[in-house]
């Protein structure tokens, strides 16, 4: 049984309640039977039906009350569950701001899309379904057996045997379906992904020229699959075969004995005929918990999941606050020892970096891929949490650089920046929102997109992003330029901007970014050496630490990493010695 | 309906013997459930009336047995018959959405904006499963079990069976097509509900920077709050107007019961039946109408069913037309363009304007130009997929559609992104040669320099990819890429942006292998990036259609500011 399930608020009140109500719907079932058996006799006797009139009322009244009963269930069940899982759904969605954009990837976006959006519903139904079955499968059975004993004890032991057999035999298939399904995950996967892989990679299937041929790969593998699964369904099926086969079948001996026994008179006819209608009401409840197994089982996962992200320890923003100035000509940011640990693999992927940066400085990044770049970049806009080092802004120290007076002064522009779907006018007033159209419009003008927004048939109300107009890195750029224009603020940090747009693209781009890093502290992430000239000071980062910091021309001068990244890069000089941290 | 006709109709005369099957299965088992209970009412009533002996109620009792032991076997069956069925479906329907998307593969993207299209459109065959299972097979059992009941009734009573039919008429078809056009709204107001969630949240979690940093995530929180509390309230009234309707049809089911007992009874006292049959006649309704119950639950999916199928139609929309191949590629193959233009639908502008171009065979030319600039109309032109709208394209003497399927024997293209399947690193390299010997793919391995880095996995070249490649970076995926155009050893090869995203180091180490294996071959290089200029043999630059600039490197350095002013950009130099 699920150890959080009895966790929950209220839910030990709905145990309660639908206990409640259980035990008095199992009362139901029985008077329900012993009236219809009753009525039944009576016509049998030949009495016209207007004499069993009364014994069908009950019945019908039995009837009624056992099934509002499970009607009541449901509804109290179903708010329970609601409640529950709304609740989580909006507790996972905060976590997610504080895990952090890392582990958010490392768990990879569209998984924890669907964890919100498709696992709360499964939760749902699992909490929805499971606490009403596993109560009725509690109580149901043991009220029924307590009066089919008092009715007759022979029908009762032989429907006490069956009950742990069947259990048995349900938990045992389960168990050998459970191990054959792992046994061929691997393959199943691999079957399974066939034809998304195939639909993904038809581009280069076509290119390949192997794209009409490959229609047979994707039938032959369609049908491997359906034998695998075939083969796997038989043995999962038999357990509910099993629970069918032994409930069915109990139902038949009881009545087959009951028969028997009226033949010698050990029995009467009323209370023979209304233990043959429970039989298979004694084994209901117990069906209806397999039939719904798979539907609660996703429902149970998908709550596991849910816990263990909860549970994760968040990388991020733990809502202090801390009282820096903003940031001016004369501000100082000093970084000493600074380290992060791979949360994955427990490795430093930047360790011992030091440096100071002072009022509007710009300040270059370099270093190949893996070298640590965007890690730096990342705890200095506080997107992820350092796990030593010293922090001093102002000779304030901070344990981070995620709060709130920090990251409001910052403006961030990643390599490609998110284009969210929405229109023009939202995308660039998204960090000023309630920005005049004139301000907005002349941030876009700037930004060299007023050709673009002219060319749109809604013009500053076109939508883009996903599902809309696809916009080029170009323009892509321009817009988070845009952004930065309209909520211009004191600190800038770029990830490598521009390396994927066309040479003029970039030129053109960097003369608009130039005017903009005025009066601000920059840290400029980039592999481009263009860029590194129009630096103050460059910061040479390989294998996660800080190899050699200083102004271009010292560095250049000192023929250090420095260096030798420059002239690998222009083809002069071979390389070896820059080590990426993996 | 047109959708079923379409898509469900072939499928159910292709395997109408395997559904007949599974139905027959279906049928079985409610018939021997509802003949247990009819059985063991006779023998209960039978035995009651203490016969002289067992013997009479033999028959009975081996009824009893034999349908207790029937159903569960008949319900197993028809399971996995059915599951067999539709597995047989699912791999005809997947290579038939395949059959429609490969003629215009290269256009998805600019055809179909929608996020991960064609992620969604094999969930949709998937979700189709449910057609069959839950909605087809329940339905046809339904309607057989109410056909039986209410012409065996009939046999006895016909005014009394038509009553009955009037009754269970109303469980299997008014409470069926009300829930359809209920619920039918509500999960369309559901669904809208539901995709803006989604939306919202793949958005968000995609610019979690941005909202990190623009402090609003408050504002976020809130919208979220009412968008989930309102899909929410939407999936509890229809949670809500199940558990009713629950109630309600069994409210209907325990008058059907009284009925059926009533007239049983009043037609033993006329002699019409034995009074041993009222318990059978009684109890019996209840199995019988648990067949027939489901059937509101299984047409209520119909609309789930309808929208999938509906993405799936979008796609057939765009007819291929045939290609016709006569001509067949040869060895060399010069590459000429002669005043080419070319528009595209519903842009006033050229996306090619009087383009003229010689590739001799084994020339290297670079291809650049801004996004728009005309590159990938430039590549589809010559690998035959666009037409030119006047001027002419020819590779080796034909234009590239008169090779038709022949042409990628011909033309092998690398782009940015190259797909890589999820299987082994040598069966993706093969990808290039149908039928390439372990040694060719050893060789072509090492050409493009992985061999020692493959040598040192535990499984070497049978290293899977993992999903979509992640176990390998930028570099090492683009070189096994390499190794599968060196496989398809075409006499051209297209090179697309082949290194962006890469670091400066490992762009060149790539680009010189690029050029060291393809010596032989004409190259046409896209490119982004002025490195490795100093090489080609040919340089042409693109501007909104037409060429600004061609020439070597060293003349464009000569001739134009432009050019030079970049390339020092380049370098670093500026």
């Amino acid at each position: 049984m699920d150890k959080h399930l009895m966790q929950y608020k209220g839910s030990l009140k709905t145990f309660i309640i639908a206990g409640c109500l259980t035990m008095i719907q199992s009362v139901a079932i029985i008077v329900q039977a012993v009236y219809l058996a009753k009525a039944i006799v009576h016509l049998y006797k030949g009495v016209p039906w207007q004499e069993a009139a009364a014994e069908f009322g009950i019945f019908f009244a039995a009837h009624l009350i056992r099934h509002f009963l499970q009607w009541a269930k449901s509804r109290v069940a179903f708010r329970f569950a609601g409640r529950t899982s709304l609740h989580y759904q909006n507790l996972l969605v905060e976590k997610l701001f504080r895990i952090g954009p890392r582990a958010i990837s490392r768990h990879g976006t569209g998984n924890l899309v669907t964890l919100c959006l498709e696992g709360i519903p499964e939760f749902r139904t699992y909490l929805e379904l499971f606490i009403p079955r596993f109560i009725a499968c509690l109580t149901i059975p043991a009220v029924l057996l307590v009066y089919i004993f008092s009715q007759d004890v022979e029908t009762g032991i032989t429907l006490l045997v069956v009950m742990p057999i069947l259990i048995g035999f349900l938990i045992l298939l389960g168990l050998a379906a459970q191990k054959q399904k792992e046994a061929r995950w691997e393959t199943y996967q691999l079957l399974s992904r066939h034809f998304v892989d195939s639909l993904r990679g038809l581009v280069t299937l076509k290119f390949l020229g192997r794209s009409k041929s490959h229609k047979e790969a994707i039938w032959e593998v369609s049908n491997k699959y359906r034998i695998a699964t075939n083969r796997t369904l038989r043995i999962a099926f038999l357990s509910s075969f099993s629970l069918d086969f032994f409930a069915t079948l109990s139902v038949a001996v009881v009545a087959v004995e009951l028969g028997l026994r009226l033949i010698n008179g050990q029995i009467g006819f009323e209370p023979a005929l209304a233990l043959l209608i429970l039989a298979p009401e004694y084994f209901m409840p117990v069906r209806d918990l397999g039939s719904d197994y798979h539907a609660t089982m996703n429902g149970k996962e998908a709550g596991e999941k849910i816990h263990r992200l909860l549970a994760e320890k968040e990388d991020f923003g733990n809502g202090l606050s801390f009282p820096v100035p903003v940031w001016n000509e004369h501000s100082t940011l000093t970084v000493e020892g600074l380290e992060k640990q791979s949360p994955e693999e427990n490795r430093a992927i930047l360790q011992d970096v030091t440096f100071t940066a002072r009022g509007f400085q710009k300040i270059g990044v370099i270093g190949i891929s893996g070298s640590g770049k965007s890690t730096l970049i990342d705890l200095l806009s506080g997107f992820s949490m350092p796990n030593g080092g010293r922090i001093r802004i102002d000779g304030l120290e901070v344990p981070h650089l995620s709060f709130t007076e920090w990251q409001k002064q910052v403006n961030y522009i990643p390599q490609h920046p998110y284009i969210f779907a929405k229109t023009v006018r939202e995308n660039i007033a998204w960090y000023a929102p309630d920005a005049p159209l004139e301000k907005i419009e002349e941030a876009a003008r700037t930004a060299g997109l007023s050709d673009l927004i002219a060319s749109f048939p809604n013009g500053l109300d076109e939508k883009i992003g996903q599902g809309g107009r696809v916009l080029s890195g170009g323009e892509e750029q321009r817009i988070a330029l845009a952004r930065a224009l309209l909520d211009a603020r004191p600190v800038m940090l770029l990830d490598e901007p521009t390396a994927h747009l066309d040479i003029e693209t970039e030129q053109e781009i960097k003369q608009l970014m130039l005017p903009l890093f005025e009066h601000k502290l920059v840290f400029f992430a980039t592999h481009r050496l263009h860029w590194v000239k129009e630096m103050d000071l460059i910061l040479v980062m390989d294998g996660g630490r800080l190899r050699e910091a200083g102004t271009y021309d010292e560095l250049y001068r000192k023929k250090g990493a420095f260096y030798e990244l420059v002239e690998a890069q222009r083809g002069g000089v071979e390389h070896g010695i820059l080590q990426p941290v993996y | 309906m047109a959708y079923f006709n379409r898509y469900i109709k072939p499928y159910i005369r292709q395997y109408r013997w395997l559904m007949v099957a599974t139905v027959l299965l279906g049928i079985v088992a409610f018939l021997a459930s509802s003949m247990l209970t009819f059985t063991s009412g006779y023998l209960i009533t039978r035995a009651s009336e203490m016969p002289v002996t067992i013997l009479l109620i033999y028959v009975p009792i081996v009824g009893v047995r034999a349908f207790g032991i029937a159903r569960p076997v008949a319900r197993y069956f028809e399971r996995l018959s059915g599951h067999n069925t539709v597995l047989k479906i699912l791999a005809d329907m997947r290579v038939k959405l395949y059959e429609m998307l490969e003629p215009q593969a290269l256009f998805i993207r600019s055809r179909f904006q929608a996020g991960d299209l064609l992620g969604t459109l094999a969930d949709d065959i998937e979700h189709l499963q449910d057609a069959y299972i839950r909605t087809i097979f329940p339905v046809v059992t339904a309607l057989f079990l109410f056909l039986y009941s209410v012409c065996t009734l009939a046999a006895f009573d016909w005014q009394f069976a038509l009553w009955i039919a009037l009754l269970m008429g109303i469980v299997l078809f008014v409470y069926p097509l009300l829930s359809l056009y209920f619920m039918k709204k509500r999960q369309i107001a559901l669904k809208e509900t539901q995709s803006r969630l989604y939306r919202n949240v793949t958005d968000t979690l995609f610019g979690i920077r941005d909202w990190i940093i623009s402090g609003k995530k408050e504002r976020f929180f809130k919208q979220f709050h009412e968008d989930s509390q309102e899909s929410h309230e939407m999936e509890r009234k229809m949670s809500f107007w199940n558990h009713n309707r629950n109630f309600q049809l069994q409210v209907i089911s325990g008058m059907i019961l009284i009925f059926t007992g009533i007239w049983a009874g009043h037609a033993a006292m006329h002699g019409d039946i034995a009074p041993t049959y009222i318990a059978s006649f009684t109890l019996v309704t209840l199995p019988i109408l648990e067949g027939i119950i489901p059937a509101s639950a299984a047409v209520e999916k119909i609309p789930a069913y309808k929208e999938s199928l509906q993405r799936i139609d979008a796609i057939r929309q765009y007819v291929p037309d045939k290609s016709r191949n006569s001509a067949v590629p040869g060895e060399k193959a010069d590459i000429r363009l002669e005043h080419v233009f070319y528009y595209y639908e519903n842009e006033p502008a050229a996306a090619l304007n009087d383009v003229s171009l010689t590739i001799p065979h084994g020339q290297k030319i670079a291809v650049l130009g801004k996004s728009g600039a005309g590159k990938s109309t430039l590549l589809h032109l010559l690998i035959g997929a666009l037409q030119p709208a006047s001027g002419t394209v020819s590779i080796g003497g034909h234009a590239p559609a008169a090779y038709g399927e022949g042409i990628h024997q011909l033309v092998s293209v690398l782009n940015q992104k190259p797909y890589l399947f999820a299987t082994t690193v040598e069966n993706n390299a093969a990808l290039g040669r149908p039928g390439a010997t372990s040694e060719e793919i050893e060789e072509a391995i090492r050409q493009v320099k992985l061999d020692r880095y493959l040598h040192s996995l535990p499984n070497g070249i049978h290293t899977q990819m993992e999903e979509t490649g992640q176990r390998f970076s930028g570099g090492e995926r683009q070189r096994i890429a390499l190794a599968r155009i060196l496989l398809q050893n075409t006499p051209v090869v297209i090179l697309d942006e082949p290194t962006v995203g890469l670091d400066p180091l490992t762009e060149k180490d790539l680009l010189d292998t690029m050029f060291e294996v393809l010596k032989d071959k004409t190259v046409i290089f896209i490119t982004h990036h002025l490195a490795g200029m100093e090489k080609m043999d040919q340089i042409v630059f693109l501007d909104e259609g037409k060429i600004a600039m061609q020439g070597t490197h060293a003349a464009l350095m000569e001739n134009h500011a432009r050019y030079r002013k970049l390339y020092q950009l380049d370098r670093g130099d500026a």
